[in-house]
Formats: structure tokens, C-alpha cells, sequence
């Protein structure tokens, strides 16, 4: 392959900047009104750098952001229903997906249709019945029953990308194991599974993001402000009345830069994990 | 004659009687409608005329002039033997429908156009027996004829130019000249028919070959068949015959000044309605049509619409044609999709094939040869008995909260189950009333749903012998408790309730798909060319709308597009006003998708691309292939089924798009199935509390997916080979 002629790499580096603009200017319309004191519910002109700079808008969103509950509060409360539901759909889910690259067993392939289905099934489709089910049960305006839908919605991806982690370990590895006279359980805790924990990492991230970010489900079915998430602290905002957009661009923006930072550092990684997992049967 | 041709006939014998039967039915049943009383006013005229012998009058005659005369002709001759009655008087085109039409004039019009609708469907079992069935069965065009209108002659007459075109191979014989004459009557009946002219010569240009080395050889028996149309046209038009190009020009002018028109601009329209309309049945007319599967015939015919094109023969055409200038014209009425029944019924006959005829044959082809095998010895009991204390804790978890929940959801969405009825639901009643309802003990409420989404459930009560309909929100008793309601809500699915929104979800999930991908592979394409510099500073910049939450993303965009004080209405001075326009509301939407999406597909296209060995184009160069050559023989044949599953989950991903909808909330219908049951679940909106069609939705959903996921399983067997987010 040959390199680009120069004229080609001046247009090429074009198309980049027209492409960058268009990611950019976006997050930038979002971000500069989180640094703007003058701001109080919606926008009223039109402005691309904040009319009064400030950093108070920050503290605000730190002390009392929304449902008079602190940041830690809300964030609190989005790490036990989304990791919870990470804790669960992981921990139950290793051992299935273990079962499922290992052993031979009636209804293997149907099951693991079945999983591939189960992550491709629309969130509603399971909440009409979790809500009239955990409904019945009395738990649908807790944490755990959060907990139990975030499980329902993340479970099936984590066992069918581990499945595919262990699939990857040679099997050889743990004969060799079996050799030295370890059984299945000390062959999968010190061979396989130490050879596995990248992608089961992956699977614990992309589930934690699951509930991390989910709102709509979690409004419909929780009704006390003690248990609201922070995602669901910010989209009650944007409907309210005199919620100040400056305010819901601070907790925007403190609730994506961690998780882009983790995106960042870890993106080929991550790539890698998630896409191209070439596993022959 | 051997056995195959004789059920063949036989078979075609069947559809034609059963599209008799059907549209002898319609026209016994269904009320006036529409313009009906214009075309039988007009009708009546000519027979006027044909009694009193005056055939002068036909070049005077012609009511509601837009319209070209040969159908109202033609009606005119059927009811000539009648005794006259009092004519009908004349009304605006907007008017409502009339109140009552002279008997039995009406009926024998009627019956005039069924006839001709019946040699229709005939025709086409001789090209297709399949198409014929699913357009004997088909709503639309029973209705429309089986009514005194304008479509039932052109859409026989454009069905014969079309066939006896293909019957003539191109060549100048008496089957182009039958196709002529055929257009010729199209075109005096009605004219938005012709645009099967307009596919044929295209086909004519493109497909067929040339008849030796002079280009005049190809276009003499074309321009043979236009004069003969015209000629044709011109006969069967008698109103044209004192005054010919005015009496044109205004004809085809008032449809282009109609539709600007404040009444077409008052129904508001989407600009894809006509596929609406071509999705689901006629809403109207409850009880009328027996079979209303049209929402299954559209799903076939997108399934074979690949096939339908491939074949590339001049019914594809015409069906492209066809749509795009309906796509085009401001004017949606539902009685327009006639002139594309004939080629959707072939597409969902390719459909048919393709997924149910052909994998049937096989098997059977299978099983003769083979007898039935259950596979086994795949697995050894020593390892399922290994296998068990792995699965058990997880297996034991996704059967409580996934499979347990998708079951109580088919039982909810065969009750009517809402706010009113949630305690009794919650303490059994659902199964309660599922048990009673299957084992036949309770026979099913009725549901309906209004057009606007409202829900009516009336219950069968027997009183002294005599049945009553009584709806359940008269009694609190009867409402606050739960009922069987059967397949009910199925059967409304399936009569045309929610093919707007069925129509949306699908062209959603193709351009957002389409835009993703084309936008991500290209950039992908760029930014991995040998020697293009900053690449790691493009990609970081690339990938952040990947990495920040969904949610966050969407509220960016909201930021930008709020109709009052977003940043976009801002910057302009003035409100942007897209949530009253769904064509722009569809433009906002797919914008947002394709700034969250395209970054996966182009981090997937890079991914793909590192695995194409640069040998290969190290090898074409040699063979001297050109930068355009290297893409379209190497790069995509070699990248298209790395990416093939990609694409596939992430076309159901937006498929099931709710977040996006949620947050922009746009106008009804521009909803995907996921927001739609939603709603419903959510008791805060105005249709909220309605769980039980909340279930449905849902069901209808989960069935839709698996039919999918099947189908592209055995294409390319996702299931096994790769893993994706």
C-alpha cells in the first residue's frame, strides 16, 4: 500500500476537522453552561463561551444537587443498584459461563441462543412483568429490587462474553492442571480463571454501566427520594420546573468524566474484549 | 395434462373464488364511502346518455374532470339497463360521504368493479399463484374495489401492461402491442397508474439488450408502443376529442394545485405514510374483510424484497418507481398504495419462499431421504453431571427474574389487565383469569383500540337469553377484576392498530443503521490509510461520544435541539418548531443516533480492518488494480462479513431504542415498540396503566426478534462463531 500523495493528506486531515467539530461542538454546548453563574433555569441567549465564569455551580452540584439529597448521597445509591446488579449478574454468571465453554451438556446450544436473545431483548420487554411481580413482592420501590432488574437486563451479556473468555483459555492448560492432581474447582480458581479476568473485568464494567446510566425504568419504579440514582436525579431535572440547566450540565459532566477516563485508558482493550472475540466451537 | 398442472389450476380456481367470495362480501357491507356519489353521479350521466342514444354527449361528459372518463364509462354501461333514477346531486370533493345512493345502481356498480377486480387477481395467479392469494386476502384492495371509485380498471389494465410487456421479450409482436393498448386504457382510467410506463422504460433502457450495432434498433419498437398508448389514450377518452390540450393541462393540473391544498395539508401526513398504509390493514370497518394478515404480507415482503430485486425484472422496477413518487407526492390518500399492490404481493411471495417454502422443502426433501433423526450423543451424562453445580446458582437466578417474568407476561397479555384491575392482578387474577379463559370456562372480553390509542373493554353478559355488550367501565366490579381476553389484542395488532409505529421502528432501525455504518467505516477508512498523521489524536477525539453515557449524550442533544431555548433556536433568533414536523423530527432523531453510534462502527470497521493481511494489496497492486478496485474487490468483500453480526445487533439495538425517544420526546407516531410499551406501563401519561397492552407490546416484540434472530442465525450463525457489545 502506498503512503497518501500530500494534496490527499491535506483533505484528509479536512474531513477530521469537520468530523471533530461535529463530535465536539456538541459536548461543548453542554459543557461551557455548567461553568456559567448567569444561567437560571433554561438558556435565554445564545452564548459559546459562559457570559459569568465560575466554579460555584460545581459546588452547588457537590452539596445539594437535586431530591435534597448530596452528590455522594445519589452516588451511593447508583453504585449499590448498579453494582449490585454487577456483583450478582458476575459472580452467577462465571460459573454459568464456565459451564457453558467447558462441558457438554443437553440444551447447550439452545441455551445459548437463549443468552444471545436475553441481550438482545429490549429493557421494556422484562419491565411490565418485574413491575407487577416485585410489585406483588413488595419490594419495587427498594434499592434491591433495582438491584434484581439491573441483574435481569445485564446478566445474559456478562455470561455470554465470558463464556467466550473461557472458551479461550487452551484446555490443555487445566489437563496439565488435573496432572498435578488439582480437581475442577482448584484448576478453574488457579489456571482458568486468573486467564479469564480481563474479559470478566469487561463484563463487570459494561454491567455496572448498564444501571449506572439508566433512568426511565428506575423512575417508574422507584418513588422515594431516599432511593434516587444519580442518573435519575438528572433526567428529573430536565423535566422539572425551575431546574437550572447550568446545575444539570455540572452533574453531567461530574457523572461522564470518570467513566470516559476509564473508557480512554482502556479503549483498545476494550475493543478487543468486547467486539472481536473469535471463538471456534 | 399431468397432476402438478392440474393442482395448479385447481389451486388458481380457489384464489379466484375466494377473492369473488371476499369482495362480493365487501360490497354488500361496507358503507358509502368517499367520492363514491361523485362516480356514481357520473356513471349515471353516461347512462343517461347511452339510453337516450346521444353519443355526442361523451365528449361533453365528464364529471369531476381531473379524472379521465373510462371507468365512469364503463360503470355507466353496467347501470344503462336499469330504469333511471333521480340523479345525484352535485357536491364539493371534501363533502362527507352521502347519506344514501339509489338502488340498485350503487350495487350493480359495485359489482361492475368487483367483477374486474376478481379478472385482476385471475391474471396475476397465472404469474404468481402465491402473489394472487396474498392480494385476493389483501384489505386495500378489496375495499377499494369493491367501492363505486376510480381504481379497480387501471389497476387491471397497469397489472396487463406489465405482463404483456414481460410476455414480449422486448421485441415488436402482438403482446407488445396487447401491453400498448393496456397502457393506452391505464391511462383514460387513471393516472397515477402509469407509472408502470416509467418502469418499463427504464427497464426497456437499462436491461434490455441491444439488437445489434445500431442504438435506433433497440428504440423503434419502444417508440412503436408509446404512439400505440397514445393513440389508445386518446380514444378512450372522448372528453378530450373537442379540445385536447387544454382539457389535458387542466386535468393534470389540478392534481398538482390539490395537492398544496389546505385540505391534504389539514390530514398531516407523514411523508411515509403510503408505507403505513401498505404495513398494516384497513382500520376501518371492523368485521367486514374476515382475514386481515396484511401486517404479516408486509413483513414478508420486506423479508423478500433482497430476492424481489435480485430477480431484477421490470415488477421491481415498477415497485421502486412506484414508491417513490408516492414517497414524493403530498397527497397520501390510502386508495394510492393500489397502484404498488401488485409488486408488494410479489415481494411477499420472494418472502414466503425464502423463509417458509423453501427451508420447508428441504426438510421434507431431508426427511425423505433420511427419515426423521434426532440428533444425538452430543453430550455425555459424566459431563452434564460435572456440568450441574456451575449452572444451578445461574440458571436457578435467569429463571426467576427473565424466563419466570417473560411467561407472567404472555399470561398478562391475554387478559385486559390495567390500573383499575392491578390488585386482583397481583393476587392471582392474572392466572386466575388465563386458567379459566384456556380451559374454556370464560369466554374472552372484547378490546378495542381506538386510533388514538384509547382502549375500550366490553364484557359478553347473558340475560334472559339475550346476549348484551356491556363495557366493563360501566360496572366497578366488573372493572376491578381481571379478565380473559384471548388473542384479542392480537387479532387489533394484526388489523392495522400499530402499523404506523411498526412502519417507523423499521425505517428508524435501517437509517440509523445505515448512517452509523456508512459514516463509521468511511472515517475508519480514512484514518487507517499508511502515512495519515495526528491518528491517535483523531481517534481519541472520535471515540468520546462512545465512551460518555447514553443518557449524557442524549441530554447534549437535547441541549441543542429544545425547540424554544435550545442552543440551535438560540443561535438562529427563532424557534425551531421540529415536534409538528415528522419528517425534520425524524432528521433530529437520526442526527442524535448517528452522533452516539457512529463511533462504535468505526472502532469495529479499524478492528476489521487490522485483519485484512496487507499482502493482499501489495498482490493487487501488481496485478495493476486501481485505488477504486482495491476498495470494491478486496477491502469490502473481505470486510462485510467481519462486520455482518455488528451490524446485525446493532440494527436490533436500535430497534429496540427507547432513551433517545424518552428524553426528545417526538410526536405520535414517531415512536419505537420499546417507548410505545412503555408509555403504556407508565402511569403518569395520559395512555399509562394499560399493563396488559403494555404486555402485548412486548410479546408482539419478543416474537418479532426471535423470528429475526432465527432467521439471521441460520444466515450466519452469530450464535456461534463471535461475541459483541
Amino acid at each position: 500500500m502506498r503512503r497518501v500523495p500530500r494534496w490527499q493528506q491535506v483533505a484528509y486531515q479536512l474531513v477530521f476537522v469537520f468530523v471533530a467539530l461535529f463530535v465536539l461542538i456538541p459536548l461543548w454546548g453542554m459543557a461551557q453552561m455548567a461553568f456559567d453563574a448567569s444561567i437560571k433555569g433554561w438558556p435565554i441567549d445564545f452564548r459559546i463561551l459562559p457570559k459569568e465564569f465560575t466554579l460555584a455551580v460545581f459546588q452547588q452540584a457537590w452539596d445539594k444537587p437535586a431530591q435534597s439529597r448530596s452528590f455522594l448521597g445519589l452516588l451511593q445509591n447508583s453504585f449499590i443498584a448498579s453494582g449490585g446488579a454487577m456483583v450478582l449478574s458476575v459472580v452467577l454468571g462465571t460459573s454459568m459461563a464456565y459451564a457453558f465453554a467447558r462441558f457438554r451438556f443437553p440444551g447447550r446450544r439452545t441455551g445459548l441462543f437463549a443468552l444471545l436473545f436475553g441481550t438482545l431483548l429490549p429493557p421494556v420487554a422484562l419491565m411490565t412483568p418485574l413491575f407487577l411481580l416485585l410489585s406483588a413482592l413488595g419490594v419495587r420501590t427498594t434499592l434491591f429490587g433495582l438491584v434484581i432488574v439491573y441483574t435481569a437486563l445485564a446478566m445474559p451479556f456478562c455470561i455470554w462474553n465470558m463464556r467466550a473468555a473461557f472458551q479461550a483459555v487452551p484446555k490443555e492448560l487445566e489437563d496439565a492442571a488435573f496432572i498435578d492432581g488439582a480437581n475442577v474447582w482448584t484448576a478453574f480458581w488457579n489456571v482458568t480463571l486468573p486467564l479469564a479476568l480481563p474479559s470478566i473485568a469487561v463484563a463487570a464494567l459494561v454491567a455496572f454501566l448498564a444501571g449506572y446510566s439508566e433512568f426511565a425504568m428506575a423512575w417508574l419504579f422507584i418513588d422515594s427520594s431516599d432511593n434516587v440514582t444519580l442518573a435519575m436525579a438528572i433526567s428529573g431535572m430536565v423535566g422539572a420546573t425551575g431546574a437550572s440547566w447550568n446545575l444539570l450540565a455540572a452533574l453531567s459532566l461530574l457523572m461522564a468524566i470518570p467513566v470516559v477516563l476509564v473508557f480512554l485508558a482502556l479503549q483498545r482493550y476494550l475493543m478487543n474484549r468486547l467486539l472481536i472475540g473469535q471463538v471456534g466451537e | 395434462m399431468n397432476s402438478r398442472r392440474l393442482l395448479k389450476l385447481l389451486g388458481i380456481i380457489a384464489i379466484t373464488l375466494l377473492a369473488l367470495f371476499l369482495r362480493l362480501r365487501a360490497v354488500e357491507l361496507l358503507p358509502i364511502d368517499y367520492d363514491e356519489d361523485d362516480y356514481l353521479r357520473a356513471a349515471q350521466q353516461f347512462a343517461t346518455a347511452i339510453q337516450a342514444g346521444d353519443w355526442g354527449a361523451f365528449t361533453q361528459l365528464n364529471y369531476r374532470t381531473e379524472h379521465p372518463p373510462l371507468t365512469k364509462i364503463v360503470n355507466g354501461l353496467a347501470i344503462a339497463p336499469l330504469p333511471p333514477a333521480p340523479e345525484i346531486p352535485d357536491l364539493s370533493t371534501s363533502a362527507p360521504p352521502a347519506s344514501s345512493l339509489p338502488e340498485p345502481h350503487w350495487t350493480v356498480a359495485r359489482l361492475m368493479e368487483a367483477a374486474q377486480s376478481v379478472v385482476q387477481v385471475l391474471i396475476l395467479a397465472f404469474l404468481n399463484p402465491l402473489a394472487a392469494l396474498f392480494l385476493a386476502i389483501n384489505t386495500w384492495h378489496i375495499k377499494y374495489t369493491s367501492q363505486v371509485m376510480l381504481e379497480t380498471l387501471p389497476s387491471l389494465t397497469s397489472l396487463s401492461t406489465v405482463a404483456a410487456y414481460v410476455k414480449s421479450n422486448g421485441k415488436w409482436n402482438r403482446w407488445l402491442l396487447l401491453s400498448a393498448i393496456a397502457l393506452g386504457l391505464t391511462a383514460a382510467s387513471k393516472y397515477t397508474y402509469c407509472i408502470v410506463a416509467v418502469a418499463i422504460l427504464v427497464h426497456w433502457l437499462w436491461r434490455q439488450p441491444r439488437a445489434g450495432s445500431q442504438p435506433f434498433a433497440k428504440l423503434k419498437p419502444l417508440l412503436i408502443w408509446g404512439v400505440i398508448a397514445l393513440v389508445f389514450f386518446f380514444a378512450a377518452d372522448p372528453y378530450l376529442w373537442p379540445d385536447p390540450f387544454n382539457r389535458l393541462r387542466d386535468s393534470l393540473l389540478y392534481h398538482t394545485s390539490y395537492a398544496q391544498s389546505e385540505h391534504v395539508r389539514e390530514a398531516g401526513y407523514p411523508m411515509w405514510q403510503p408505507l403505513v398504509w401498505l404495513a398494516g390493514s384497513v382500520p376501518w370497518h371492523p368485521g367486514v374483510f374476515l382475514i386481515s394478515v396484511d401486517v404479516l404480507v408486509s413483513l414478508l415482503a420486506f423479508a423478500g424484497l433482497q430476492r424481489f430485486w435480485q430477480k431484477q425484472n421490470v415488477y421491481a422496477l415498477w415497485f421502486v418507481v412506484g414508491l417513490g413518487f408516492l414517497l414524493l407526492w403530498p397527497t397520501k390518500w390510502p386508495q394510492y398504495i393500489l397502484t404498488l399492490s401488485v409488486p408488494v404481493m410479489l415481494a411477499a411471495a420472494e418472502g414466503f419462499q425464502s423463509l417458509i417454502g423453501e427451508p420447508l422443502r428441504d426438510w421434507l426433501a431431508r426427511v425423505r431421504a433420511n427419515g426423521i433423526q434426532i440428533r444425538r450423543g452430543r453430550f455425555s451424562w459424566q459431563e452434564t453431571r460435572r456440568a450441574l453445580p456451575w449452572l444451578a446458582p445461574g440458571l436457578a437466578t435467569l429463571l426467576l427474574i427473565t424466563v419466570f417474568p417473560l411467561v407472567f407476561q404472555t399470561a398478562v397479555a391475554l387478559t385486559d389487565l390495567s390500573t383499575i384491575s392491578l390488585r386482583d392482578g397481583l393476587t392471582g387474577g392474572v392466572w386466575r383469569a388465563t386458567w379459566l379463559g384456556i380451559t374454556g370456562q370464560q369466554p374472552p372480553v372484547h378490546v378495542g383500540i381506538g386510533v388514538d390509542g384509547r382502549i375500550s373493554v366490553t364484557v359478553e353478559v347473558r340475560d334472559r337469553g339475550e346476549v348484551h355488550l356491556v363495557p366493563i367501565a360501566q360496572s366497578s366490579l366488573l372493572a376491578k377484576e381481571v379478565h380473559f381476553a384471548g388473542l384479542e389484542w392480537f387479532t387489533q395488532i394484526f388489523s392495522g392498530i400499530g402499523a404506523d409505529i411498526l412502519v417507523f421502528d423499521v425505517m428508524w432501525t435501517v437509517l440509523s443503521i445505515l448512517s452509523q455504518a456508512a459514516m463509521g467505516i468511511g472515517i475508519a477508512l480514512m484514518l487507517n490509510k499508511r502515512g495519515i498523521r495526528f491518528r491517535g489524536m483523531w481517534q481519541a477525539i472520535f471515540i468520546l461520544p462512545w465512551a460518555i453515557p447514553e443518557f449524557v449524550g442524549i441530554l447534549i442533544w437535547l441541549h441543542i435541539f429544545e425547540p424554544m431555548n435550545g442552543w440551535l433556536a438560540l443561535a438562529l433568533g427563532t424557534p425551531i418548531l421540529w415536534r409538528q414536523d415528522s419528517l425534520l423530527a425524524l432528521c433530529v432523531l437520526l442526527i442524535a443516533a448517528l452522533w452516539l453510534g457512529w463511533p462504535f462502527m468505526m472502532l469495529a470497521a479499524t478492528a476489521g480492518l487490522k485483519m485484512i493481511p496487507p499482502e493482499v494489496y501489495d498482490a493487487a497492486a501488481v496485478d495493476g488494480a486501481g485505488r477504486l478496485d482495491q476498495f470494491r474487490f478486496i477491502t469490502w468483500p473481505l470486510l462485510l462479513p467481519l462486520l455482518g453480526p455488528a451490524l446485525i445487533i446493532r440494527a436490533i439495538f436500535a430497534f429496540n431504542q427507547f432513551y433517545i425517544f424518552y428524553v426528545m420526546s417526538p410526536p405520535w407516531p414517531l415512536f419505537t415498540f420499546s417507548t410505545l410499551s412503555f408509555l403504556l406501563l407508565n402511569s403518569n401519561t395520559r395512555l399509562g396503566g394499560q399493563y396488559a397492552f403494555s404486555a402485548v407490546v412486548n410479546v408482539f416484540t419478543v416474537i418479532v426478534l426471535l423470528a429475526l434472530l432465527l432467521w439471521f442465525n441460520r444466515r450466519t450463525r452469530i450464535a456461534e462463531g463471535v461475541t459483541y457489545a
